[in-house]
């Protein structure tokens, strides 16, 4: 019983026969390559042979590997050794935790929309903008993955993987951003279609069904820039609007700084250096002109 | 449950009407669309008198001897492109400008690459307008010209008029924005939210195709589908076609903006709405729209879903000139310039409002004759007196 609540899956007692079983076959195989060794040196004794190295780098891996199973077969270096692989299923599983709260969080928004079939559409009304999903997406993103893409990196090259690391944040941020967006943009027609039917309905109902398929279409697109002009004045399209452009620069800014960094040594002049060298002549030319209309007054 | 009467018998036959009808639509049209089309824009001869980077300056010389001493300077926005003035003949406010013998200068801004972001307003107005304007008077050897705005170009115009008044006669604002503290227009609410700075500091400029989704985006219903459905029920037709042509040609001829001037037109315009305070400045200059004394013509589209009349019809009151007129039209933004029977109205209106006020008559140029001799004479005796001088200092020696 004790031995199981420590080690739950049996991965100690497998760990441990496969070290023994290593440890023997190690130490036969050093066995029978000292024999085979010893066979061929017999034959020739006196001459200085380049393969007797090979051998003798043969000799010590096998001997070095020996050491390393009779080392990992000792109880005490077992136990260390498991020490901490009992931590890995509690990581494991404080990631699912924070996964599947996520999804919940997910589910819960698409269960309260699909609460709402069946319920009459009002015409160009935009209420209810905030059960999009992408917005809760985009929440959960930055809640519990950003900060991934925010750890400080390390070593020589620190500064181009926090770069990468930034473009590759940005981009999912643009990304979720822009589905927002485009939902918001779906919206007018999913709800003209509703307001559609049931104008439809009424007519079918009165006996004023129109015969002209012109005339529907022409009923739908007024209805479509109704719901449109509607939706572009309501505070939610605005806010997604300005968050979509936001998140686009900061992505592309980003990505051009990552790009930068892959031309650098490549003897192509970068973005940045016409800029400068732009500004440059734009302020010479700018001076030249103003010279020359104090000179010429 | 109650049964709805649904003739179904009715939109069965119907229908098969309009397949046969769409049928015989569809061969027409093909044969419209693989024949020679004319489609081309922009078509009234001009000559490029003046080159300055991308900006160049086309003269449409008057057909008969100039009607008008002084001649009139038109300045297009930076967004799209002037050819939408001389878009077919028949169509275009340029060959009824030159029907009523003005001669006609217009400025081509050309298409702005990335080394022309830094170009901001002052370079605009300051640099290339101003250069031209002194071309356009050293050539034609008047003091003034006339001065007519589209859009952006006339606010533009409006700066140039308060910072140089000396130097034009008349101005014609058409469908120019001065007053942004408006939510009439969709353009107005979004510019306000807008993070200019990041755009700019990281697009350089404006691209011209942003600009054109942007656009489409202020009605999607109306420009992105119902036009093309449009498009489609006449196809068979060639004029439709082709007139339908030169407006895509044109719409989508977009050059992208400087940067530089989208940060500043966006900041000290949407955002702040200097220019209608008099708060505005341009290259260290301050634009006081009380200096703009001269006559002025205001003209806009009721319709007009880019630039509201709120945008535009508060600049009368605050100029100091005596001489204005509002003129509110029932048309939208670009409606003015394409529609032929818009142009039928305002193209004689400006022309006869700028005749009324063309005041360089014969008096006026014996004036300035003498005045001129007056100078000779001025100069002659100052280099006489120079040289003098000179004599003297090296005596002194």
């Amino acid at each position: 019983m004790e031995d199981k609540t420590k080690d739950p899956l049996g991965m100690e007692s497998m760990v441990n026969t496969w070290t023994q079983s290593m440890n023997d076959i190690m130490g036969t195989m050093s066995q029978m390559w000292s024999a085979y060794q010893q066979a061929h040196q017999s034959g020739q004794q006196d001459k200085k042979n380049p393969g007797n190295d090979t051998m003798a780098a043969m000799t010590a891996a096998l001997k070095n590997w020996q050491t390393i199973g009779s080392a990992m077969a000792a109880p005490e270096s077992m136990a260390s050794l498991f020490k901490g692989t009992h931590t890995m299923p509690e990581i494991f599983t404080s990631f699912a935790q924070v996964v599947m709260g996520s999804f919940s969080e997910l589910q819960k928004k698409m269960s309260q929309s699909a609460s709402r079939l069946g319920e009459s559409v009002e015409a160009y009304s935009f209420e209810k903008i905030d059960e999009n999903i992408f917005h809760v997406w985009t929440e959960i993103y930055e809640k519990e993955f950003q900060k991934f893409f925010q750890i400080p990196q390390l070593g020589l090259t620190r500064e181009y993987q926090e770069r990468i690391n930034s473009m590759m944040d940005k981009f999912h941020l643009s990304q979720a951003n822009q589905a927002e967006f485009l939902r918001l943009i779906c919206l007018p027609f999913q709800r003209s279609m509703g307001v559609m039917q049931e104008k439809i309905a009424v007519l079918a109902e009165t006996g004023e069904l129109l015969d002209d398929s012109h005339e529907y279409y022409q009923m739908w697109i007024k209805i479509l820039e109704g719901h449109f002009m509607t939706l572009f004045q309501t505070p939610e399209y605005i806010e997604a609007l300005t968050r979509t452009i936001s998140s686009s620069t900061n992505f592309f800014k980003a990505k051009n700084a990552v790009i930068e960094d892959m031309l650098k040594d490549l003897p192509i002049a970068q973005k940045s250096e016409m800029d400068d060298l732009s500004r440059e002549v734009y302020e010479l030319k700018r001076r030249i002109r103003r010279l020359e209309k104090e000179h010429y007054k | 449950m109650k049964q709805f009467k649904v003739p179904v018998d009715l939109i069965m036959s119907k229908m098969v009407d309009d397949v046969e009808k769409g049928h015989s639509q569809a061969q027409k049209a093909s044969e419209v669309l693989l024949d020679r089309l004319e489609t081309m824009i922009a078509q009234t001869p001009y000559e490029v008198v003046y080159q300055e980077d991308r900006v160049k300056l086309k003269h449409y010389k008057a057909k008969k001897n100039k009607e008008y001493k002084t001649p009139l300077l038109v300045v297009y926005a930076l967004i799209n492109r002037e050819t939408m003035l001389d878009l077919q003949p028949g169509r275009s406010v340029v060959e009824r400008f030159l029907a009523h013998d003005i001669d006609l200068y217009m400025i081509d801004w050309g298409y702005p690459t990335r080394k022309d972001r830094f170009l901001g307003l002052d370079d605009h107005i300051n640099g290339y307008m101003d250069n031209i304007v002194d071309f356009i008077r050293k050539k034609n050897k008047v003091k003034k010209v006339n001065l007519m705005g589209i859009c952006m170009g006339g606010t533009f115009c409006v700066i140039y008029s308060a910072l140089h008044p000396e130097k034009v006669r008349n101005l014609i604002t058409t469908v120019t924005p001065t007053n942004f503290e408006t939510e009439k227009g969709l353009l107005h609410s979004w510019m306000k939210h807008i993070d200019v700075d990041s755009v700019v500091n990281t697009y350089g400029n404006l691209s011209g195709d942003i600009m054109n989704f942007g656009f489409l985006l202020l009605n999607p219903a109306r420009l992105m589908i119902d036009k093309y459905v449009g498009f489609v029920e006449h196809m068979d037709k060639k004029i439709f076609v082709e007139n339908f042509v030169r407006m895509e040609k044109w719409i989508f001829d977009s050059p992208d903006l400087p940067g530089e001037v989208f940060r500043e037109f966006v900041t000290e315009c949407y955002q702040k709405n200097k220019l209608i305070k008099s708060k505005l400045v341009v290259g260290g200059k301050h634009v006081d729209l009380k200096k703009i004394t001269m006559p002025l013509l205001n003209i806009y589209g009721k319709y007009d879903h880019l630039v509201p009349p709120d945008a535009c019809n508060q600049l009368t009151k605050k100029v100091g000139s005596k001489d204005t007129e509002d003129i509110c039209l029932d048309t939208g933004h670009i409606g003015i310039y394409v529609s032929s029977k818009c142009q039928e109205t305002f193209a004689p209106k400006i022309a006869a409002w700028l005749k009324a006020r063309d005041k360089t008559t014969k008096k006026a140029k014996t004036k300035s004759r003498i005045a001129g001799k007056t100078m000779e004479v001025q100069k002659k005796s100052l280099a006489i007196a120079a040289a003098s001088d000179m004599k003297n200092k090296t005596r002194v020696l």
